[in-house]
C-alpha cells in the first residue's frame, strides 16, 4: 500500500476523552446507577487446596438485607461449563464449572455468592457462611508440581503438566559440537498481577419481558466476551448485550469471562432483578487473574568471536490453578519470537506449562514480556564469558536491512524492522563511550554504575494466520463501520474494547485520514456489542493496526462513494480530479487544487434525502462496513538503554537515565503513542524491581495489599527519553505497526542487564527478578569489603 | 446497624443523608451525594484515587467515615472546574497528556490543587515525592509531573487558577 502525506494522523494533539475524566464525569462501572440493584459478595476459600465437605448458609440467610445465597451446585444447573480443548498436540483439555462444587484450588477460590440489598450487608452475611473444608496438600512451586506424587491441582489430568511442546529447526547438535563455547544462562521471572486502578466488577440487568440480558462490564474484548457469556448462560447471542463503559485500566485482566461475572449474570436472571458486583482490592490481589512466573534457560552455541551458531530455549511456566486461556497461549509466543533481532537458524525450544495452587494466569501487558530479557541477557552472557563488549556481540549477530525480510527459525517472517538503526542511534544518544569512561572513573571511588541494553522486537498485531501457525485458537481479524449522517457528521465504530488508550482520539484520526474530514467531526462509539461490529477486541498491541487499520480502510470506502457523488453533483466525469479535505471537496485544475462549493454535508443530504440525484445504480445512504485480517504478524522494534547506580552497601538501585529508540511505524497519534511508551516502560520497571505476588508453601497469598504488593510510584521512576525512529510497514493500511507492550519487554531486560553491568566487578550475575535490595545483598555478601562493625 | 442522619457540606451544598456510622466517606459521596467523580481504588489508603479536600486539605475519603465529615467543608473533583472552565492544573494535564484511563486522575487533581497552593514553586523532586501518594498504572507519571510543573508556572504568572 502506498503511504501518501498524511493530513490527520501522525500529528501531536490532546485527547478527546480527557474533559470528562478531568472533571469527574467519566462513567466507570460503579458510576452507573441502576435503581433497585442488588449487591453480590463472594465467600472465598481460606485454603489453597481443600475438599468442600459442606456449606452451611442457614445463619447467613437470615442476616439483614440478604436475598439469596448460591453455591457451585445451583450454578451448575443454571450455567454451562467452560471447556478448553483446542486440538493442540501436548495440551490437555480442561474444564471448569462456574463455581467449584466439591474442591477449591487456591486461596481465594469463590465457593458461594451472597446477594443482598447493599454491599456492606452482603459482606456481613458472607462472614456467616460456614464452609466445612477437608484440607488437602497444596503445591505452589512449579518444580515440585512436576515431581511424581505431587498433589494434583486438576484431578482430571494425568499430572500437573498441562502443556508440553517442543520444536527444532536446523541442526543444533551439530552447532553445539562445532561451537567454541556453549554458554548457558537462566532467567526467573516472578509472579505478578495487572493492578488496574479500577478493580473488576459488573452489573447484570435481566429484562424478563424481552428475555434479554444487559451486562455492563469493563472489558477489552466485548464481542468474544458476549459469545462466551451467552453460551455459558445457554442463551442465543441475540439475547445478550455486553456494554463496556469507561474502564479504569485492564492490562489483560479484563479480556475473558470470569467466574464471578458469570455468577452475577446467572443470579440476575434467576432473581429477575439487577445484580451488581465490584471486587475489592484484596480480592483483586488474591483472586483476580495473575501473570508471568516463568523460568527460562538458554544454551547459546557461539564461535570464538561471539557469533551465535545455534540457540536452545527451555521454558517452564507456572499457570496457576485454572485455565481461562489455553495453557500454551503465553509461553508459546515467547518461544516463537525469542531470537527477534538476531540471525540464527539453528534453534530449538521446549516449553512446559504446569498447574499449581495459585490464581489462574492471564496475559498481562506483554504476555511475552520475558522474551527480550532472555535474548539480551543471553547476549550479555556471551559478552561476559568471552570478555567482549556487549555492543560488539550485538553488532556481530544483529539483522541488517539487507537481511530483511528474514524468516526466523520458527518460520515467522520479520520485515520492515530496524533493530540495527535503533541500536546505533541509541548508543550515540546515550554516549556509550562516555558512559564507559564515567563507569571506570566511578568504580575507582567505590561507586557502581551500570548500563543495560535491550533490543526488542515486539510482536504487535496477530493476524489469523499467526494463531493458526502457533496452534493457538482465535482470529486476528477486526471489523468497523463508518456512517456519514445526513448532516455530514460522522459516526464510526470498531470492535475494540477501550480501557484508557485514547481510542476516541486515535480512531477518529484513522477515520479522518481515510475519509478526508477533520477528526472533530467524527465520533467513535465503542464497547457496546449492539452498536459495535463483531471484532476481536483489544489484546496484545492490535488496537492500532487491526482497529485503526480497519477503520481507515472502511473510511477509504466511504471516501470513494462520497467522491463519486461529488463528481455527479459537480458534473466532473473523472473522480480522480476530486479530493476531500476537512470535509470540503476540491478539484484539480492543472497542477492546482481549488475549492468547490460542495461539502460533505451537501453530499450526505443528497445521499440520504435525494437519492434520485445519485449516480445511476448507486444505493442511497452513506453507511459502510469493513472487516480486515492483518498480515500473520506485524512487528515494531526498539532498543532500550537503562543506566543505574547500585549501592553495594544496601543493595538499592537508583535509575539514573532511561532512553529508548523506537520504530513503531506510522503513528495514529504521536502523543498517545508516547504515553503508551511511558506506561509500558513504567510497568516493566515496576515489575522487575518491586511487584511480586508471593505465596508461602501452604499456598497462602502473602501479597494481599498495596503495602505488600509494591507498585512503582513517581518517586522511584525516572523520566524516559524517547528517540522516535518510525518507518512504515509496507503491508498494512497506512503503514501501521502497533505498539504498547514492547516497553515492558525492553524495560525488564534493560534494567537487569544494567544491574549486571554495575555488579560485574564482583563476579556476580543477577538472574532472577524482582531485583530487590535483599536479593542483591545476598549476592554481594562476602564479595565486597564490608565496613567493619565497631 | 442503626443508621444516623447527618448533613454533609459538599462543594458548597448541603446533603442530608442517612447512613450507617460505618459507611465510608467515599461511599457516602458516591452513593448518597451522587458525586461519582471520587473514585475508589484500594480502600486501604494507598492508591490515592479517592482523595478529596476536607477544609481545604487532602484526605483519603476511603479512610474516613461519613459521620466524621459532618461539620466540615468537603470539596470533590466535580467542583474544580468552574463554569465549564478547567483549572490551570486540569488544563495542563490535558495538554501534557497526563492521563490515560482517567481513573486515578480526580485523586491527583485534588491532591495537587491543595499542594500547589502550599507549594507554588515546587521542584521536580518535591512534585515526585508528593505524587508518590497516588498510584497511576497507565502513564509512568512523567506527563503528570510535566503538567504539574506547567500548572505551577502558570499559576505563578497569575494564570487561570480556579479556587474551589
Amino acid at each position: 500500500m502506498s503511504h501518501p502525506e498524511f493530513l490527520y494522523i501522525g500529528k501531536p494533539g490532546s485527547r478527546k476523552e480527557d474533559y470528562r475524566f478531568l472533571t469527574g464525569h467519566g462513567r466507570y462501572l460503579d458510576d452507573i446507577e441502576v435503581p433497585g440493584a442488588l449487591h453480590a459478595c463472594f465467600v472465598r476459600s481460606p485454603h489453597a487446596h481443600a475438599r468442600i465437605v459442606s456449606i452451611d448458609i442457614d445463619a447467613a440467610k437470615t442476616m439483614p438485607g440478604v436475598l439469596t445465597i448460591v453455591t457451585g451446585r445451583e450454578l451448575s444447573e443454571w450455567t454451562g461449563k467452560l471447556r478448553l480443548a483446542p486440538p493442540i498436540d501436548g495440551l490437555h483439555p480442561v474444564e471448569m464449572t462456574t463455581l467449584p462444587v466439591d474442591r477449591v484450588r487456591f486461596q481465594g477460590d469463590p465457593v458461594a455468592c451472597i446477594v443482598a440489598t447493599d454491599r456492606y450487608l452482603a459482606e456481613d452475611a458472607a462472614e456467616q457462611v460456614m464452609v466445612d473444608y477437608e484440607m488437602l496438600e497444596a503445591v505452589t512451586d512449579m518444580w515440585q508440581a512436576l515431581e511424581p506424587g505431587a498433589p494434583k491441582v486438576d484431578e482430571t489430568l494425568p499430572s500437573n503438566l498441562l502443556s508440553h511442546q517442543s520444536y527444532a529447526h536446523g541442526d543444533l547438535t551439530a552447532r553445539k559440537r562445532e561451537a567454541h563455547r556453549v554458554i548457558e544462562s537462566t532467567f526467573s521471572q516472578h509472579r505478578q498481577t495487572h493492578i488496574p486502578i479500577e478493580t473488576r466488577g459488573c452489573i447484570a440487568i435481566w429484562d424478563q419481558g424481552r428475555e434479554h440480558l444487559s451486562f455492563h462490564v469493563g472489558c477489552q474484548a466485548p464481542h468474544p466476551y458476549r459469545t462466551q457469556l451467552a453460551a455459558r448462560l445457554r442463551l442465543p447471542e441475540t439475547q445478550v448485550t455486553v456494554i463496556s463503559p469507561d474502564v479504569g485500566g485492564a492490562f489483560g485482566q479484563k479480556i475473558t469471562l470470569y467466574r464471578e461475572e458469570l455468577t452475577v449474570a446467572a443470579l440476575a436472571r434467576h432473581l429477575k432483578r439487577p445484580v451488581r458486583w465490584r471486587e475489592d482490592r484484596l480480592e483483586n490481589l488474591t483472586a483476580s487473574a495473575q501473570a508471568r512466573e516463568d523460568f527460562c534457560r538458554t544454551r547459546a552455541a557461539v564461535d570464538a568471536d561471539g557469533r551465535l551458531l545455534g540457540l536452545e530455549l527451555e521454558i517452564l511456566e507456572d499457570f496457576g490453578a485454572y485455565c481461562f486461556y489455553p495453557g500454551n497461549y503465553l509461553a508459546r509466543v515467547v518461544a516463537m519470537i525469542l531470537t527477534g533481532p538476531y540471525k540464527v537458524q539453528d534453534y530449538a525450544f521446549d516449553v512446559k506449562v504446569v498447574l499449581t495452587n495459585k490464581v489462574g494466569n492471564a496475559p498481562m501487558r506483554a504476555p511475552m514480556s520475558v522474551t527480550s530479557w532472555v535474548m539480551e541477557g543471553t547476549m550479555d552472557a556471551i559478552a561476559r564469558e568471552l570478555g567482549r563488549d556487549p555492543v560488539e556481540i550485538r553488532r556481530i549477530n544483529m539483522l541488517s536491512a539487507a537481511d530483511l525480510p528474514y524468516t526466523m527459525a520458527t518460520k515467522e517472517v520479520l520485515a520492515d524492522i530496524t533493530p540495527r538503526e535503533t541500536l546505533e542511534a541509541g548508543l550515540a544518544a546515550i554516549d556509550y563511550a562516555g558512559f564507559r569512561a564515567r563507569q571506570t572513573e566511578a568504580r575507582r571511588t567505590g561507586r557502581y554504575l551500570g548500563l543495560g541494553i535491550c533490543a526488542v522486537v515486539e510482536s504487535t498485531t496477530y493476524g489469523s494466520a499467526f494463531y493458526k501457525a502457533a496452534g493457538i485458537p482465535g482470529s486476528g481479524h477486526e471489523a468497523a463501520w463508518v456512517r456519514i449522517e445526513p448532516t455530514g457528521v460522522v459516526n464510526a465504530s470498531v470492535g475494540l474494547g477501550p480501557t484508557g488508550q485514547g481510542y476516541e482520539t486515535t480512531m477518529a484520526n484513522a477515520v479522518a485520514e481515510g475519509l478526508g474530514v477533520s477528526p472533530q467531526q467524527i465520533r467513535i462509539h465503542l464497547g457496546n456489542t449492539d452498536i459495535a461490529p463483531y471484532g476481536m477486541g483489544s489484546r496484545g498491541a492490535r488496537g492500532g493496526t487491526a482497529g485503526g487499520g480497519t477503520l481507515y480502510l472502511c473510511a477509504l470506502d466511504a471516501r470513494q462513494k462520497v467522491i463519486a457523488i461529488a463528481a455527479k453533483m459537480l458534473g466532473i466525469p473523472d473522480p480522480a480530479l476530486l479530493r476531500l479535505i476537512d470535509g470540503r471537496v476540491e478539484r484539480r485544475e492543472g497542477s492546482e487544487w481549488t475549492p468547490t462549493h460542495v461539502g460533505l454535508a451537501d453530499i450526505a443530504r443528497t445521499a440520504y434525502l435525494d437519492p434520485t440525484a445519485l449516480p445511476q445504480g448507486m444505493s442511497p445512504g452513506l453507511e459502510f462496513h469493513k472487516t480486515y485480517d492483518p498480515p500473520p504478524m506485524t512487528y515494531s522494534n526498539a532498543t532500550h538503554f537503562c543506566e543505574v547506580e547500585v549501592d553495594t552497601a544496601t543493595g538499592g538501585i537508583r535509575l539514573s537515565r532511561y532512553l529508548v529508540a523506537e520504530d513503531c511505524g506510522t503513528l495514529l497519534s504521536p502523543t498517545v503513542v508516547e504515553g503508551q511508551q511511558h506506561g509500558a516502560i513504567a510497568m516493566g520497571l515496576s515489575g522487575a524491581l518491586f511487584e511480586h505476588v508471593q505465596y508461602d508453601e501452604t499456598g497462602q497469598n502473602l501479597s494481599g495489599s498495596f503495602a505488600d504488593y509494591l507498585v512503582a510510584t513517581a518517586h522511584e521512576l525516572p523520566n524516559f527519553e524517547i528517540l522516535p525512529m518510525h518507518t512504515p510497514n509496507r503491508l498494512t493500511p497506512a503503514g501501521l505497526k502497533g505498539m504498547a507492550e514492547g516497553g515492558v519487554m525492553g524495560a525488564i531486560g534493560a534494567v537487569t542487564n544494567a544491574v549486571n553491568d554495575a555488579l560485574a566487578p564482583f563476579g556476580v550475575v543477577v538472574n532472577r527478578q524482582p531485583l530487590t535490595p535483599m536479593y542483591l545483598r545476598d549476592l554481594l555478601r562476602g564479595k565486597i569489603q564490608e565496613p567493619v562493625a565497631k | 446497624m442503626n443508621k444516623v442522619a447527618l448533613s454533609l457540606r459538599v462543594n458548597g451544598e448541603s446533603h442530608d443523608v442517612v447512613v450507617e456510622p460505618r459507611k465510608l466517606l467515599s461511599d457516602a459521596l458516591r452513593e448518597d451525594c451522587r458525586l461519582t467523580g471520587t473514585h475508589v481504588g484500594c480502600e486501604h489508603g494507598v492508591c490515592g484515587a479517592c482523595t478529596v479536600l476536607v477544609d481545604g486539605r487532602p484526605v483519603r475519603s476511603c479512610l474516613s467515615f461519613a459521620v466524621q465529615a459532618a461539620g466540615h467543608e468537603i470539596t470533590t473533583i466535580e467542583a474544580v472546574a468552574q463554569g465549564g472552565q478547567l483549572s490551570a492544573l486540569q488544563q495542563a494535564l490535558h495538554e501534557e497528556h497526563g492521563l490515560q484511563c482517567g481513573f486515578c486522575t480526580p485523586g491527583i487533581v485534588m491532591t495537587f490543587e491543595a499542594f500547589l497552593r502550599e507549594n507554588p514553586d515546587p521542584s521536580e523532586a518535591q512534585i515526585r515525592e508528593a505524587l508518590s501518594g497516588n498510584l497511576c498504572r497507565c502513564t509512568g507519571y512523567q506527563n503528570i509531573v510535566a503538567a504539574i510543573k506547567k500548572a505551577a508556572a502558570q499559576m505563578q504568572g497569575g494564570g487561570g487558577y480556579v479556587t474551589p
